[in-house]
């Protein structure tokens, strides 16, 4: 709607009421606040016709209203500048009270600056200490984060590194996994301002690991002592999102309930104990070379598998968690999505989803033990997770020209007709992305890819 | 004792759009009607033309999103209107009604 504004077309948008304060945050970033809208008190999915004409019903006279008299414009939030100029300071009174030692975080709150939960008091000192983990200059900008399009320098990611809990040497992990949601295939705007739920997911590779102390054994995605790096470094990348991109709860990020997987995950490739080649190496780097990937997912699954026999069986049991037909099944047959970035929109396509499958070694053993690659896994997945393509067609229907032929994938369209038609849940066997890590168990986390996923390489500081 | 600390909080990109002037009236208008393909969307601004066509006299309305024609601007789920697609659209409607299904 802003685009249109811009464009000088008067716009209003209509709304669920659950979606004002993400709307508002979104139009703060887009540089309108002002831009009209009007909420109606359920989202429409779902809802019965006449329900949804009743409830537009009743907000027509303000739809009317916003195409023909301007809005007051509310304030917007945040400092507004270009970079280049270093983070303020801020006092805060303690003392040894239970209140006063927990000044800092309600400082923080009542800004709503945190996760929620407390933080380290991000210190000057401590900042400067956590700059120490990298080469990169304080004020160099990362990325442009929405939807607060906040600059993302690298003193602020250190800021929200420092409150997160991490050490200096787990900080290039985290400018890696910022590095990796500024690429546009990351399609970091739609995770951030969804309002169905996701997370970003970190995968580390490499040496990186074992200097940043994460663990890739037993409980590494829970908590635990022996986690706080993995904790710290995933809880990081959130609070950025929250501080850095405005992505605050009920206002950017409008998720309907949430998800606890949102604190944070880092994990690391448990390498000594997986048969094959570490996940990184797949993209192209060396085993000596460090690489942190995100994806966004939401899920997982816990995928318990007490009874399999053989690779087959295991495969079998995995791939049963794609019987969720929404899943993003089947929509690589309309093209590949695409990522609008910056004020422009300008469209970048990429592939998704990508489905991470935590493996526990042993599963992973299993399978080279009979003989297969991680790819011949992934080949496997790929030709025997199937969606009926009748039920792809009737979701959405597919783009057609004027002559009623498929804009996309012409070549399957004479099985239109076909009833016991199937095709692939997802385009290509790399979008099941094997990850061997945790204790050697028998056991699995299927988590369902959402949109995007990039790898980038650690610095080696 | 007075601790000081760093802001977390980023500065933010210094960007403004003015509003659009508003109409003076929506007699003989041509309205667009965007949704973005989530459920109830269509169904949503369909019914804001119902009531602007019982309201107001020669109203005319474009729709986008929901189909592809060939030639027209792709709006879909993910897809949102760019700068390009917003100039051509403003060549063809006068105003704007726009739904997403959340």
């Amino acid at each position: 709607m802003v685009a249109m504004e811009k464009a000088g077309v008067p716009a209003v948008a209509i709304a669920a009421r659950s979606f004002a304060r993400a709307w508002q945050s979104c139009v703060d970033g887009w540089g309108q606040p002002g831009t009209a809208f009007v909420t109606i008190p359920h989202a429409t999915t779902g809802q019965q016709p006449d329900y949804i004409r009743k409830m537009v019903d009743e907000q027509i006279d303000d739809i009317i209203l916003g195409l023909t008299r301007l809005t007051a414009t509310p304030a917007g939030n945040g400092r507004a500048r270009n970079g280049g100029e270093s983070t303020e300071t801020l006092i805060v009174e303690m003392d040894d009270t239970p209140l006063g030692l927990d000044a800092v975080n309600r400082f923080l709150e009542e800004r709503d600056w945190s996760d929620g939960m407390p933080v380290i008091p991000p210190t000057p000192a401590a900042v400067e200490a956590m700059l120490k983990g990298t080469k990169r200059d304080p004020q160099d900008v990362v990325m442009v984060m929405e939807p607060g399009f906040g600059l993302a320098t690298v003193e602020k990611i250190a800021v929200n590194a420092v409150m997160a809990g991490c050490a200096p040497e787990q900080f290039p992990v985290l400018l890696a996994a910022i590095d990796c949601i500024a690429q546009p295939e990351m399609n970091h705007r739609d995770m951030q301002v969804s309002g169905h739920t996701e997370a970003p997911l970190i995968l580390v590779n490499g040496p990186i690991a074992r200097k940043a102390g994460i663990n890739s054994g037993t409980t590494a995605m829970g908590p635990g002592v022996i986690n706080r790096p993995n904790t710290a470094i995933g809880r990081a990348l959130r609070l950025c999102l929250i501080n850095i991109g405005y992505c605050k709860a009920g206002a950017g990020d409008p998720n309907f309930i949430g998800l606890p997987t949102k604190f944070g995950m880092c994990i690391a490739e448990n390498e000594d104990l997986s048969p094959w080649q570490p996940y990184h190496m797949d993209k192209g780097y060396r085993h000596d070379e460090s690489a942190v990937t995100v994806v966004t997912v939401t899920g997982p699954a816990d995928i318990l598998d007490s009874s399999s026999r053989n690779h087959l069986d295991t495969l079998d049991n995995i791939g049963s968690n794609m019987a969720y037909r929404y899943s993003g099944a089947g929509g690589w047959l309309r093209g590949w999505q695409s990522a609008q970035v910056g004020h422009t929109n300008k469209r970048v396509p990429y592939q998704g989803p990508y489905h991470p499958i935590i493996l526990s070694p042993s599963r992973a053993v299993i399978l080279a033990e009979a003989g297969m690659s991680k790819q011949d896994a992934q080949e496997w997945l790929h030709e025997h997770c199937r969606i009926s393509l009748s039920d792809v067609l009737g979701s959405r229907g597919m783009p057609k020209d004027a002559n009623g032929k498929w804009l996309t994938h012409p070549e399957l369209q004479h099985l239109e007709n076909d009833p016991h038609a199937t095709i692939p849940a997802l385009e290509s066997p790399e979008q099941y992305l094997l990850f061997v890590t945790g204790g050697s168990t028998h056991y699995a986390n299927f988590f369902y890819g959402t949109y995007g996923i990039a790898t980038m390489p650690v610095e080696d500081v | 004792m007075k601790l000081q600390i760093m802001s977390p909080a980023a500065d933010r990109v210094d960007f403004k759009v003015p509003p659009a002037p508003r109409l003076d009236s929506l007699e003989g208008k041509t309205i667009g009607l965007y949704n973005n393909m989530t459920g109830g969307a269509d169904v949503a601004v369909d019914r804001v033309a119902e009531h602007l066509t019982n309201r107001f006299s020669g109203m005319k309305f474009q729709r986008y999103g929901g189909d592809l024609r060939p030639g027209r601007p792709a709006l879909s789920r993910g897809n949102h209107i760019d700068e390009e697609e917003a100039a051509y659209i403003a060549n063809e409607v006068d105003a704007m009604i726009g739904a997403t299904a959340h």
